[in-house]
């Protein structure tokens, strides 16, 4: 194609550098959010004024701002959960199942030691790590279901993922509401409050769970980049043929990525409902939590599955989703604010996906050439 | 019992209909995983257009031709950008369940209109199904468009240097999908479940997708399988009805979840494909780029 004496050609390109890579992200982000400010301007608002105040309600204010921390934890989490099958070329979206029953375990250990009654037998510290580790394990557990599956069968992981999301949403249905176990005995459809002994303490006003979320950053760079193992996934992901050839079993990998991605969404779903202050129970809107670990996703993709990089993600995108929670309220919009943002930003990104893919270029045509055009 | 029977016959003419538009789309080599999405939009739109027109016909339009946009965007993404067909199926998917949260909530609720007339107790839509499946079958195995299109999503190279549009063909099957996504999820918010409630599909897309693979293909496979479907969902729904008194409402609320996927496991055994002959088409989530 040719436009005014230049030529315009669309090139396939092999890989993109780094720095390239970023642009395309933050682009795509900026793309997104101006999308999004169609909503706004069809509610009669300016745009630039609103996304002002999502951002100083989010960052600036002190009380915004303790809820964005709260919900990067968990999109962090949630994101690391989504990055490590993916890097496997495996589609995680089972995270709401894999943090219900997270949430349902930590609460079991809970449970288990009578703190239903607002009383535990056992102290406070290897209470709270039990209930961690209870929480990684059946995260694990939800998440080993896929990748057994897979890697045994072939059975489609987007497809099972899924539906474990809306069984383990029911079991936490049974499990709190209707004379369930762990029903509040106020009767409102939502868990016990845990003790004072199972709740997470915390760290300058912050969960401990945000030193966590840190200590994975770290524990995944180096997965990804130093050892045998994370070169292992990454090469299944960009080729299960080639990595089988080189003597990498698929079975392993694909057992290995959804074991650790389950168990850091169980993390997520013990964050949530064991560790931000002033929850500590299984809300009734668990479910609402559930959808919002779908950001991990986003979060991951933008990323291109860098541990780091997905950090920033999910410290955007959790204020955003807290900001954009805000706006609703104050501008009377319709509820889900959150998701619609969260579906505009992926719809973006997918767009700009292109980019990765191809090169755009001008060049000058001579110009008897280009009357020949 | 009748009326059970009825019941899952009508799940299975929704499962039905998603699924075929997506057997045509594989057939031409896209793979489309935002089946959901596209329902969920299909489903909300149509609701709220029928609920403002109060008119059926309109509401029906309306979902199809959103189905038709959003197929339109997944081809554009998947053939013309060359996206990875999944993170673009799932971008449709997170799309419509989105945005439809938001569009919708306003709609909360039931549809309040009179429901659509039956014929024997059964909606026709069931009887649009069962043509629908022949129709797509008899085009599919039997005509020249159904070979262009099976070989476009064999040998996309071959089929265009044999003088086929593969992108054109491609594009024509993933827009039919499309439709059909929006309509199937029609039917299910203005027909099957008239009541608004935020992503109320259930994952009924997700189960869709997952019959297309088990219908290995075939339009008449499909149309069993979502009849198994249908009637699996029903028994679970009303427990009471064979197994009184046993277990919680939200055990039973599992049931279908677990069922799909113990089926997609026995699908996926190599005992089960070696057996029916399971003929993948070869070029399926592959994007194509002409040389």
């Amino acid at each position: 194609m040719s436009l005014a004496g230049y030529r315009i050609r669309v090139q396939r390109r092999a890989s993109v550098p780094g720095w390239k890579a970023a642009l395309f992200s933050v682009l795509a982000i900026l793309f997104g959010l101006i999308l999004f400010s169609l909503i706004f301007i069809q509610a009669k608002q300016n745009p630039l004024e609103v996304y002002r105040q999502i951002f100083r309600y989010a960052f600036f204010n002190e009380y915004g701002l303790g809820l964005t921390i709260n919900r990067f934890i968990f999109l962090a989490f949630a994101s690391y959960a989504f990055i490590i099958p993916f890097r496997a070329g495996l589609w995680n979206i089972g995270m709401p199942g894999q943090l219900y029953l997270g949430a349902l375990a930590a609460f079991g250990v809970v449970y288990a030691f009578g703190g239903k009654s607002g009383q535990v037998s056992i102290a406070s510290g290897p209470l709270i790590v039990l209930m961690v580790v209870a929480a990684m394990v059946a995260g694990a557990l939800v998440g080993g279901i896929a990748g057994f599956l897979r890697g045994k069968w072939n059975v489609n992981e987007i497809v099972v993922t899924m539906m474990l999301n809306f069984i383990l949403f029911y079991l936490v249905s049974f499990m709190i509401k209707d004379g369930g176990p762990f029903m509040n005995l106020g009767g409102r459809g939502e868990s016990f409050e845990l003790p004072d002994a199972a709740r997470a303490p915390l760290i300058a006003g912050y969960p401990y769970t945000l030193v966590l979320v840190f200590l994975f950053m770290i524990a995944l760079q180096v997965l990804f980049a130093r050892m045998s193992l994370g070169y292992q996934i990454r090469a299944f992901g960009q080729s299960p043929p080639a990595a089988r050839y080189a003597g990498i079993k698929p079975f392993r990998i694909s057992v290995l990525v959804f074991l650790l991605g389950g168990a850091l969404a169980g993390l997520a779903g013990y964050h949530y409902f064991a560790a931000v202050p002033g929850v500590y129970k299984i809300a009734r809107t668990y479910g609402y939590f559930g959808d919002l670990s779908f950001y991990g996703l986003i979060c991951g993709l933008i990323s291109l599955g860098n541990p780091i990089a997905a950090l920033f993600m999910a410290l955007l995108f959790g204020g955003l989703s807290i900001g954009g929670r805000y706006a609703q309220g104050k501008l009377h919009l319709g509820f889900g604010v959150d998701f619609a943002l969260m579906g505009v930003l992926m719809i973006s990104l997918v767009a700009f996906q292109f980019f990765y893919h191809y090169q755009i270029t001008f060049s000058r045509v001579p110009k008897s050439r280009a009357l020949a055009d | 019992m009748l009326a059970f029977f009825i019941r899952s016959l009508e799940a299975a003419m929704i499962f039905t209909f998603a699924g075929l538009g997506e057997l045509v789309d594989q057939r031409s080599g896209i793979l489309n995983v935002g089946l959901e999405g596209i329902m969920l939009f299909g489903a909300t739109l149509g609701f709220i257009a029928a609920q403002e027109t109060e008119s059926y016909l309109i509401g029906f339009l309306v979902g199809i031709g959103i189905g038709a946009l959003l197929g339109l965007l997944h081809g554009f993404f998947s053939i013309t950008l060359g996206v990875d067909q999944v993170v673009s199926g799932m971008g449709v998917w997170i799309f419509g369940f989105g945005m439809t949260t938001y569009i919708g909530s306003s709609h909360t609720g039931p549809l309040g209109m009179e429901r659509l007339p039956t014929w024997f107790g059964i909606s026709p839509f069931f009887f649009l199904s069962v043509v629908l499946v022949v129709l797509v079958w008899f085009v599919l195995n039997r005509t020249g468009w159904g070979l262009n299109i099976r070989s476009v999503g064999e040998q996309p190279s071959v089929a265009e240097v044999s003088g086929l549009k593969v992108a054109r063909i491609r594009y024509l099957c993933v827009i039919f999908g499309g439709m059909m996504a929006g309509f199937a999820g029609a039917v299910y918010g203005l027909y099957y479940n008239p009541v608004w409630n935020y992503n109320f599909l259930m994952g009924w897309g997700f189960i869709s997708l997952a019959l297309v693979f088990f219908s290995m293909w075939n339009p008449y496979l499909l149309l069993g399988g979502a009849v198994l479907f249908g009637l699996l969902w029903q028994v679970s729904l009303n427990p009471q009805m064979f197994f009184p008194g046993l277990a919680s409402r939200y055990i039973w609320r599992m049931v279908p979840f677990a069922m799909t996927i113990l089926v997609l496991i026995l699908i996926s055994s190599k005992w089960f494909r070696s057996r029916w002959g399971a003929t993948t088409p070869e070029a399926l989530g592959k994007p194509y780029h002409k040389e």
